[in-house]
């Protein structure tokens, strides 16, 4: 989890209102739920003595803007997972959709999981599916309780 | 050498060092995730190391530079090493009077340094050795 | 639908796609079994006598004279090998007079041996899915080891009388030296032990399930262990290397606390074996000879650790290893004697042991080069065909044409 506080500490801190929004902090917010970019915030771009806190917030933030990260928030690290397909054995919206496959810990067969393992790591399709998505959203952590190695975390 | 810590090892086996092997032992892939020790924290500070930085290990039997690892868990006086052909030098070899033959549990000497992380072809040239 | 021999839970749900003869795309492999199908294409071993690569025909040739000079010939490996192929070791064995074993040897082959025997009860990992509610790991991390044990079997998933998921239905118990990636899924459920104290949790164990006060620190997590126990409806227990070593051999603490458990309630062992077919040796060699491992022909059959590798390497004259590296797992003192020995080395890729080796013999990779026949690590037999095609001589053929040489 990334922290309000960890994303404002690399913000100009000047309140400046360039971003459109009236303070840095709500800035920071806004940058950590996506609904704002880094590159809303100018002074931070265009002048040089920003240049550390920049790198440090594009570093601070990578897992967010990868292209890995879902609509849901779901952020998965390849580069950690094991592939033991623990996340999708244990994933309800599997379970509930997939009862010949990923319920009895096969691979999926139904076509409606979410959550599979292909060339040895986990990948996450038909997002709109989990259990945080959408209006009724739910914090499951299913696939994150059951990781031997934290490849899977919500952001 | 007589100074250093002594510490007791444990073997283990991780999923990274296993696919790596699946890859092949000749890579440095393999030697990044077998030739390592995994420290306790304390343990660390008093013998000067520091993750990453090199480590000698000694036994009666052999020895072999790997590289410091920082373990997330406290475990003063043990350290855990992939078992691999970096921790199989430091093995006495002798089976026991109960005809075991250990290969997870010894004790070293580690101390910090040592220059570079031994390589497998080095291994091997010890082993050939007359 | 493939089978991986990535490990000895030869997970038989794998889809692969073959585009033009090649490994495409893969489902349902972990991350291990995924770099075992991609290491067809690298590393792998090439025919070779003192050094020079020669035809696979003429290092069989040689492989077969150093066999047909030796007065102790040693056959070694066999974990990485085919059913077929192990028995065709077997007969190769008896043929020379040799002596065969396995590295179950320095691992678990004593509590394969007692499981196979009858002496330790056990169950396929069918039923641990279907009806387990407690799964103990001891000494045992299948998350590194054998990746999709906890998913497939043994904690996840939901079986004929596991409906409700893990969370309710199922307890994982991990008892380690170590915080493995298996202790820290069972969270709560690990219990940490030092070095060597496998023995003493085995007591306390005893103790908490007879009711006494048991004598570790922390009491009353014992006896709620022992209270939970009791109370399993089918519990399973399975066995690694760290507990295998720390009892060095002495199983009796062991066998006695599952005997008591097994007074209370149904508790089964399986123990989580490192080759993928290490368990069918074991049982191919006890269904000859009543020993899972370290057998000699020579003057009958004769069972002892004095015919395991780490004691007969002082006193063979020829060694072939299959499928194996035991240059590269023992000690250096052993590898030492290893590498002085005359060796031939039948295996897939190049290791250790076929770099000290005189002679080597390439192998194709069983279930996805070549088919066969094989026992999970729970004793099911498993069949599957080859997936590609390759130039490689499958291990039993290697084996046979070897034997009718010498
Ligand atoms: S533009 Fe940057 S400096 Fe200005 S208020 Fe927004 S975040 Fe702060
Ligand atoms: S959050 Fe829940 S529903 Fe969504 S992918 Fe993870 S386990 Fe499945
Ligand atoms: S994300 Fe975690 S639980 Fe899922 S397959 Fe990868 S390692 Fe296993
Ligand atoms: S768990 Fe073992 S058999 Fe199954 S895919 Fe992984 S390596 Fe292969």
């Amino acid at each position: 989890m990334i922290s309000v506080m960890e994303v404002y500490q690399l913000l100009p801190k000047t309140n400046c209102k360039r971003c459109g929004l009236p303070t840095c902090m709500a800035f920071a917010v806004a940058l950590i739920s996506r609904e704002k970019t880094i590159e809303d915030c100018t002074p931070l771009l265009e002048e040089a003595k920003y240049e550390k806190k920049l790198a440090g917030l594009r570093e601070l933030l990578a897992p967010i803007l990868s292209a890995d990260a879902t609509e849901t928030g779901m952020v998965i690290h390849p580069e950690k997972c094991y592939g033991c397909g623990n996340c999708v054995v244990a994933c309800p919206v599997n379970v509930a959709s997939d009862p010949k496959g990923t319920a009895i810990g096969r691979g999926p067969v139904s076509g409606k999981a979410i959550l599979m393992v292909e060339d040895g790591v986990v990948k996450c399709v038909n997002v709109d599916e989990c259990r945080r998505f959408g209006p009724e959203k739910v914090l499951c952590n299913a696939c994150i309780a059951t990781c031997p190695s934290k490849a899977i975390e919500f952001i | 050498m007589a100074g250093g810590k002594e510490l007791t090892v444990i073997t283990f086996r991780g999923i990274f060092q296993e696919v790596e092997e699946a890859r092949g032992m000749y890579s440095d892939g393999y030697r990044d995730q077998s030739a390592v020790v995994a420290l306790d924290g304390g343990d660390m500070k008093e013998m000067g190391v520091e993750a990453g930085h090199p480590v000698h290990l000694e036994t009666a039997s052999g020895d072999v530079v790997v590289a410091a690892k920082l373990s997330e868990e406290a475990h003063p006086g043990v350290a855990f090493m992939p078992a691999s052909p970096w921790s199989a030098q430091l093995l006495s070899g002798e089976v026991g009077e109960d005809g075991f033959l250990e290969l997870k549990m010894f004790t070293v000497r580690a101390s910090s340094g040592g220059g570079r992380v031994t390589s497998i072809e080095e291994i091997e040239a010890v082993i050939r050795a007359p | 639908m493939a089978f991986c021999t990535g490990c000895s839970l030869l997970c038989d749900d794998i889809v692969v796609d073959l585009d033009g003869g090649k490994i495409g795309k893969t489902m349902n492999l972990c991350r291990k079994g995924h770099a075992h199908y991609s290491s067809i294409s690298s590393g792998r071993l090439t025919p070779s006598v003192d050094g020079s690569e020669v035809g696979v025909e003429d290092a069989m040739m040689a492989a077969a004279e150093v066999l047909a000079g030796a007065d102790n010939p040693l056959l070694f490996g066999w974990g990485g090998s085919t059913l077929e192929a192990q028995r065709a070791g077997v007969d190769l064995a008896k043929k020379l007079g040799g002596a065969i074993d396995d590295p179950s040897s320095y691992s678990q082959g004593l509590i394969t041996e007692k499981i196979i025997a009858g002496d330790l009860p056990t169950c396929t990992l069918d039923d641990v899915r279907n009806f387990a509610d407690v799964s103990i790991y001891w000494g045992d991390d299948p998350s590194s080891s054998h990746p999709r044990h906890m998913s497939r079997f043994s904690y996840f998933p939901r079986g004929e009388k596991r409906q409700r998921g893990y969370e309710e239905d199922r307890e994982a118990i991990v008892i380690d030296v170590r915080k493995s990636p298996t202790a820290q899924i069972a969270a709560d459920g690990f219990f940490k032990i030092t070095p060597g104290g496998d023995g003493a949790f085995i007591e306390a164990l005893v103790a908490s399930l007879a009711g006494k006060i048991p004598k570790v620190e922390d009491k009353k997590r014992m006896l709620n262990l022992g209270t939970k126990l009791r109370k399993a409806k089918f519990g399973a227990i399975f066995t690694g290397q760290g507990l295998a070593h720390s009892l060095r051999g002495d199983l009796s603490g062991f066998v006695s606390l599952v005997g008591k458990l097994s007074e209370i309630t149904r508790f089964s062992v399986i123990p989580t074996l490192g080759d993928y077919n290490t368990r069918g040796f074991n049982q191919t060699l006890f269904d000859e000879t009543g020993h899972v491992n370290s057998v000699t022909f020579k003057d009958g059959v004769r069972h002892g650790q004095e015919f395991s590798i780490a004691r007969l390497l002082d006193s063979c004259d020829a060694v072939m290893v299959v499928g194996s590296d035991p240059a590269a797992a023992l000690p250096a003192a052993i590898a030492k004697k290893l590498a002085k020995a005359v060796t031939v080395a039948i295996g897939s890729h190049r290791n250790m042991t076929t770099d000290f080796a005189k002679v080597s013999v390439p192998m194709a990779v069983a279930g996805i080069e070549a088919g066969g026949s094989c026992l999970r690590t729970d004793g099911v037999r498993v069949e599957f065909d080859g997936l590609v095609g390759s130039d490689h001589l499958s291990d039993v053929d290697i084996i046979k044409r070897i034997m009718e040489a010498v």
